[in-house]
This record gives structure tokens, C-alpha cells and sequence, in this order.
């Protein structure tokens, strides 16, 4: 008797091709068959009139801290993804001396916006040094499937201490790093992530930041001993001729060690209209020599967002208010309270008071915004008060300490006729989407979802099944993992039954569900009834399961 | 063979800005070379904290830019 | 090479354009272009903290007014 039979669904296998009415049998923990399966099952779930794919992977995750504390890594799993990569960036939370904890959990402060009081010793099982230790404190509460990266800043934080951020390492240093390096790979690291981008909490250039092409090299030699394991890069993504060069780098390391290497993020912009083409007209060019260099792409729009408490360039057009911003906090509160500098910036607004500058903007919630107004559109608040766009951010902020987000949506990567085709191209690896990270500035959640409901329902540029395959088995091949990413007799059993019409992501909100009462913004699923985990389920309509049989995995 | 990209090199270890600028610009007045690098770099010398800090990783370019 | 040198002594890497972008942690950012000696356009992304100082390097209370100053104007806020 089969543990669980999935009925009546529209499989989509995660090879591209047509969906076809089946069953789907699981027993332990793996797909035993899938077709016309009559007999009894000891659980039977009924996928009438939904798909049944195999599990979402999302290749581009900061989970590392949360898997300490939420082995479901919410809400990932309820959007329907059963395997996460986290470790990217150069950043993981081991290899890892007792005496640097402090320095690394600076930079997860700074780089994931992670607050310091998640990472003490009340929250976070904090016992591990080695790669295998951190394994092991994550493993038995884990819902979802793991395939961690390590970090080089790391792996050079280990080897050089503090000179990791000052130097270039010595001949010595870098046989230590891959022999560590080694280590880690056989303790359960997928491959290696770096970082030509980010800084710690003191602003400071990251460890790996410092590290010469040589060494970068040398460790690349040891990804490639076995069978070739991934090389992660977030390169200058702002500057498309440095991304360029970059995907040459990468194309070098790929080839000389027949490695595979994938970059994160490729955005497009208007202000940048020819940045993402000539990236990916780089890319294909390095494919048709050999290498493997995988640009990862976000399906979601990126938006800008700001408040009255520090000067954003979104006001650079408005030159009263950038001076009136910049002031001291306390000189700023008393500008805004004066009747005059009040009438000024009012009119800095233009003729319409503002609407045309603010009235889209929608208010934030997670700060001292009212809750009345959380969600709603400056337009509708500002008729609501009986006032213009630009008098009522100016007094809805004073009113809050000034301590009130304005959301400005779509502000890049928005244009789903130029996103969708770049995101359909068969180079293009849908990823980036940081979840995990960046907690208090906005959502990492849903781009799965949304990749339905925008480019799959609205657009079409790509059929149900493409999306299918791109978030499935083209993550599982170009990452190496195995037996995932299909839906196929022997492949664990990382499923997912959602109703294609409806799949989405909701709308961004805030929650307080970080250790230390810490706030995060999130998108709650839509349309994702059943979310099955390595045989077990692990979110069944609305709510998640107690189950725990979540892998590290590779 | 690849299509022309914008030429660049990395820094050698400890290498300042004036040795830098003087390798990859030779010929040309020191002064001017480092002005000229500056120039290609602002990603270095504006956006860096601190400003022209030269890491071991970074990419520096040598010209401008082609297209 | 020397010709282009001397080019360079008489020419400057000029801001021909700023425009606003979203960056990708949510924050706008500013988007300068710079025509170098050469004709070519190339693209310098500012943050908050730079894209103002610049804006008061260059004494401009808009966007518009950076237009025509030298490349030289982004180093003096740094």
C-alpha cells in the first residue's frame, strides 16, 4: 500500500512537457509511481482540478540565521518551495571561531538586516564551528530541504583572522583555505559563494572582497575535483561594464575547472535601458564557448520606498525638501511644525499639491504608521483628511515621529514586456530573490507565485509548463541537485498542488515574528493548497504541519 | 572570440593608485594617468567607503567606456 | 596614444544627464550620465549620500542643474 496517493491532478513533471491527468504515488519519501493508479493508499489527496509539480527551488536564499529558529524558513514553504539554497553571497554561519561570531553576525546585521538579538544565545543554538556543525544543528527541525552554500569570507575569516579584511593572502593561506574549503564540501556545502559588493556593519569591505584572483582560483580548483561543484558571485550589479567583466572572470574560472557559476542579480531599468541585454548578450557569447555562467533574475518589480526621517533621492526634485531633510532630526521636526516652511514645501510640491509627486504612494505599515492608513494610498488619505497629497505626508509623518514609510511600487525591473522575455530565456536562471533578507525594507517572498500569476496568466511568456520546469529541474540540473526538481519514479517526493488560475502572492505586510519582537515584511501565499516535503506534508490548505522531514541536500 | 569588451586589470598586491596608474597608463603623465583612472572608476573613488580604497578583487578599468 | 593624451588634456569627462532609480535594497538612487572624451555615455550609480553631496558640489537644486558640470564635481562631496 502506497503511503500517499495524489489523485485527479494535471501533473506537470518539471520537464517541460504537456501536463497529463495522473496519479501520483509516494512511499518513503520518494515518488513510486505516477499514472492510473487504482488500490488504496494510507492517505489519499485529492488534486481535482489543480497541478501537482514538483517542489519550487529557490537558488538564491539568505535562510542561514532563520533555519536556527524556523526550520520552515516562513513563508517560503507555503508558496510552494520545498528546497532552498542559502549561504549565498559569501556569507554563511560556518565555517566559524567562537571568537568571530560577533564579526560575522555585524555583517548579517548590516547585509541581511538581521537584528543582533536573533543571533543570542535564547534564540539561536549557537554550538557549531565547523561546516558539519552547523549541518547538524539545522538538520532534525528542519521542514524544508537545505543545499548551503559556504562563504568565502568565511573561509577567510577562518584562515587569516583579522588580516582577512586588511590583505591579500599569502601561498600559505590559500592551500589552508582549500583545504578547508574540502572540508566543508564534504561536510555537506553545495559549493562556494562570494561577494564583490558588500560591506560589514562598519562599512567595511567584506573578507572576500580582499582576496586576489589567484585565490578565488585556487579554490575554484577544488570545486572542480569533484565532479564540479557551483561558484556563487554577486558582482557590481549596478555597473553593467564591471558585470561584464565579471561574467569573463567567471567564464574563465568555469571552463579552466569545469565548474558551474551563476551571478546574482541581473536587474533591468529604464534609467539603464541596454544594462541587462548586453549582459546576457555576454552571457550566450561565453555558452557558445563553454563555460557555464548562470545570471540569476528576480521575477518580482523592485520597489522604492522612504520616509521623512532620512533624505531620499525620491525627493531630489524638490530641492525645499531635500534642505529641509537634511537637517538635524530636531531642526527637521521644528521646519515641518513652522506654519511658513510648511507653506513652502507645499507649494515645492507644484500647483496639484503634490498628487502628482505622492498621491500613489501607499503608506508602509511596520513603523509607527496608523494602522488606519496602512495600505492605503496617500491620494485617498490626503481627501480622506481634506487635504492635498504633500500636506498630508508632511502631518502624517510629523504626527508618527516622522517614523512612516511611503511606498513607491514598481519603481524598476517592472516592465513585464521587457522582464518576460529576458526571464523565457533558456540562459536565464530564475533566482535572486534574496529570501531571508533584507527584513525590514521589503518582501523576499512569492516571486514563484508571481511568476504565475504576471508572466505565466497575464502575459504568457511563458506556458504553465515552462514555468514550471524553470523554477524546478533547471534549478536542479544547473545547481547539481540530485533526485530533486522532477516529478519521477525514485525523486524524492518534493511536491507541490496549487490551483494554476489562482497562484499568487498576496500583498506585502509586516510581521513581528523575529526573535527579540524584531520586524520583517512578508507576502502570504495564495493558491497553493498542498505542499509535500520529502513524502510528508508540510502545508496543507492555509496552515502548516508539524511535519519535519526537511534534508540537507545536494 | 569574444566580442571587445572595455579593457581592465586587477590591482597586484599592495599596489597604490600611483603605481597602478602608471602600469596600466604608461607614458603618460603620473598625474594625469590617476585622474584618467579616477574617471573610469567612480565605482572605487566615490562609492567605496573609504573613497579609493583598492582590494585585491576589484576590476579597474583602463579606458572608457566603449558603448 | 599621444594624440589621445592630448585630447584629454582639453577635454573632460562632463555629467550630460541624471535621472532617479530604484536600487535594489529599496532605496532611489541616482542615476548620472557621463559623456567621456571619447563621445562614449558611460553610467555612474550614486546613493542617497552621494547623489545630495554631489547636488550641493554642484550648487544645484535640481536634477537639471547637475547637467554640464566636470565628472570632477562627484569626487569633491566624497
Amino acid at each position: 500500500m502506497y503511503d500517499i496517493v495524489i489523485r485527479n491532478g494535471l501533473v506537470v513533471d518539471g520537464e517541460g512537457a504537456a501536463g497529463i491527468r495522473a496519479d501520483v504515488a509516494i512511499q518513503n519519501g520518494r515518488i513510486a509511481a505516477i499514472g492510473n493508479l487504482p488500490g488504496e493508499a494510507r492517505q489519499t489527496i485529492d488534486a481535482s482540478g489543480r497541478v501537482v509539480a514538483p517542489g519550487f527551488i529557490d537558488p538564491h536564499t539568505h535562510f542561514d540565521a532563520q533555519l536556527l529558529w524556523d526550520g520552515q524558513a516562513r513563508p517560503a514553504l507555503e508558496h510552494g518551495v520545498t528546497s532552498v539554497i542559502p549561504g549565498n553571497c559569501s556569507l554563511s554561519l560556518a565555517p566559524l571561531r567562537a571568537a568571530d561570531r560577533q564579526k560575522v553576525v555585524g555583517m548579517f546585521q548590516q547585509i541581511e538586516e538581521m537584528p543582533a538579538v536573533a543571533f543570542t544565545e535564547k534564540y539561536a543554538k549557537w554550538t557549531w564551528e565547523g561546516f558539519a556543525g552547523y549541518c547538524e544543528t539545522i538538520a532534525p527541525d528542519l521542514a524544508i530541504n537545505v543545499a548551503p552554500l559556504v562563504g568565502h569570507s568565511l573561509i577567510r575569516l577562518w584562515v587569516m583572522g583579522e588580516d582577512s579584511q586588511q590583505r591579500a593572502a599569502t601561498a600559505d593561506e590559500i592551500t589552508a583555505m582549500q583545504v578547508l574549503l574540502r572540508q566543508c564540501l564534504n561536510e555537506g556545502a553545495i559549493g562556494l559563494s562570494t561577494s564583490f559588493v558588500d560591506v560589514d556593519d562598519k562599512a567595511r569591505p567584506v573578507p572576500s572582497r580582499f582576496a586576489e584572483f589567484a585565490e578565488l582560483d585556487a579554490l575554484c580548483a577544488v570545486l572542480g575535483e569533484d565532479g564540479g561543484r557551483m561558484l556563487q558571485v554577486v558582482p557590481e550589479f549596478y555597473d553593467v561594464d564591471i558585470t561584464i567583466a565579471r561574467v569573463d572572470q567567471l567564464a574563465e574560472l568555469s571552463v579552466r575547472h569545469g565548474i558551474p557559476t551563476t551571478f546574482s542579480p541581473v536587474f533591468d531599468s529604464t534609467a539603464t535601458p541596454t544594462a541587462a541585454t548586453r549582459i546576457l548578450a555576454r552571457v550566450a557569447e561565453q555558452f557558445a564557448r563553454g563555460a557555464r555562467v548562470w545570471p540569476q533574475m528576480q521575477t518580482r518589480p523592485i520597489d522604492i520606498s522612504f520616509s521623512l526621517l532620512n533624505p531620499s533621492l525620491f525627493l531630489a526634485r524638490l530641492p525645499r525638501w531635500v534642505r529641509t531633510l537634511r537637517l538635524p532630526l530636531d531642526e527637521r521636526m521644528a521646519a515641518l511644525d513652522d506654519a511658513e516652511t510648511r507653506a513652502v514645501l507645499i507649494r515645492d510640491a507644484g500647483p496639484d499639491g503634490g498628487e502628482a509627486t505622492f498621491g500613489r504612494l501607499v503608506v508602509r505599515g511596520g513603523d509607527r504608521a496608523p494602522a488606519a492608513y496602512v495600505g492605503r494610498r496617500v491620494v485617498d488619505i490626503a481627501r480622506e483628511r481634506g487635504q492635498g497629497c504633500a500636506e498630508a505626508i508632511i502631518d502624517i509623518s510629523r504626527e508618527n515621529g516622522l517614523d512612516v514609510a511611503f511606498l513607491a511600487a514598481n519603481g524598476g525591473h517592472h516592465l513585464t514586456d521587457r522582464i518576460g522575455p529576458m526571464l523565457a530565456n533558456p540562459l536565464v536562471h530564475i533566482g535572486a530573490s534574496d529570501g531571508g533578507a533584507h527584513l525590514s525594507s521589503f518582501s523576499t517572498y512569492g516571486d514563484t507565485g508571481y511568476l504565475f500569476s504576471e508572466f505565466v496568466r497575464k502575459s504568457g511568456d511563458f506556458t504553465l509548463e515552462a514555468a514550471v520546469k524553470k523554477i524546478t529541474a533547471d534549478t536542479a540540473d544547473i545547481w547539481g541537485l540530485k533526485d530533486r526538481g522532477r516529478l519521477k519514479p525514485g525523486y524524492a517526493a518534493d511536491i507541490v498542488v496549487f490551483d494554476a488560475d489562482t497562484i499568487d502572492r498576496l500583498e506585502e505586510r509586516p510581521v513581528h515574528d523575529v526573535p527579540g519582537d524584531g520586524m520583517r515584511y512578508i507576502r502570504s501565499s495564495t493558491g497553493v493548497d498542498v505542499v509535500l516535503v520529502n513524502g510528508e506534508v508540510a502545508w496543507a490548505h492555509g496552515a502548516y504541519t508539524d511535519a519535519r522531514s526537511g534534508a540537507i541536500c545536494g | 572570440m569574444l566580442s571587445a569588451h572595455r579593457r581592465f586589470v586587477t590591482p597586484q598586491t599592495n599596489e597604490t593608485i600611483e603605481a597602478l596608474a602608471a602600469r596600466a597608463l604608461p607614458g603618460e603623465p603620473l598625474d594625469a594617468a590617476i585622474d584618467r583612472i579616477k574617471s573610469y572608476n567612480m565605482h572605487i573613488f566615490v562609492m567605496r567607503r573609504p573613497a579609493g580604497l583598492l582590494l585585491g578583487s576589484d576590476v579597474v578599468f583602463v579606458e572608457p567606456p566603449l558603448q | 596614444m599621444s594624440d589621445y593624451a592630448g585630447a584629454l588634456t582639453s577635454q573632460e569627462a562632463v555629467i550630460v544627464g541624471a535621472e532617479l532609480a530604484a536600487g535594489h535594497d529599496g532605496e532611489a538612487e541616482l542615476v548620472l550620465r557621463i559623456r567621456y572624451p571619447n563621445g562614449v555615455v558611460g553610467v555612474v550609480l550614486l546613493d542617497a549620500e552621494a547623489g545630495f553631496a554631489l547636488m550641493q558640489s554642484c550648487a544645484a537644486d535640481s536634477l537639471e542643474g547637475l547637467t554640464g558640470h566636470s565628472w570632477r564635481k562627484i569626487l569633491e562631496g566624497v
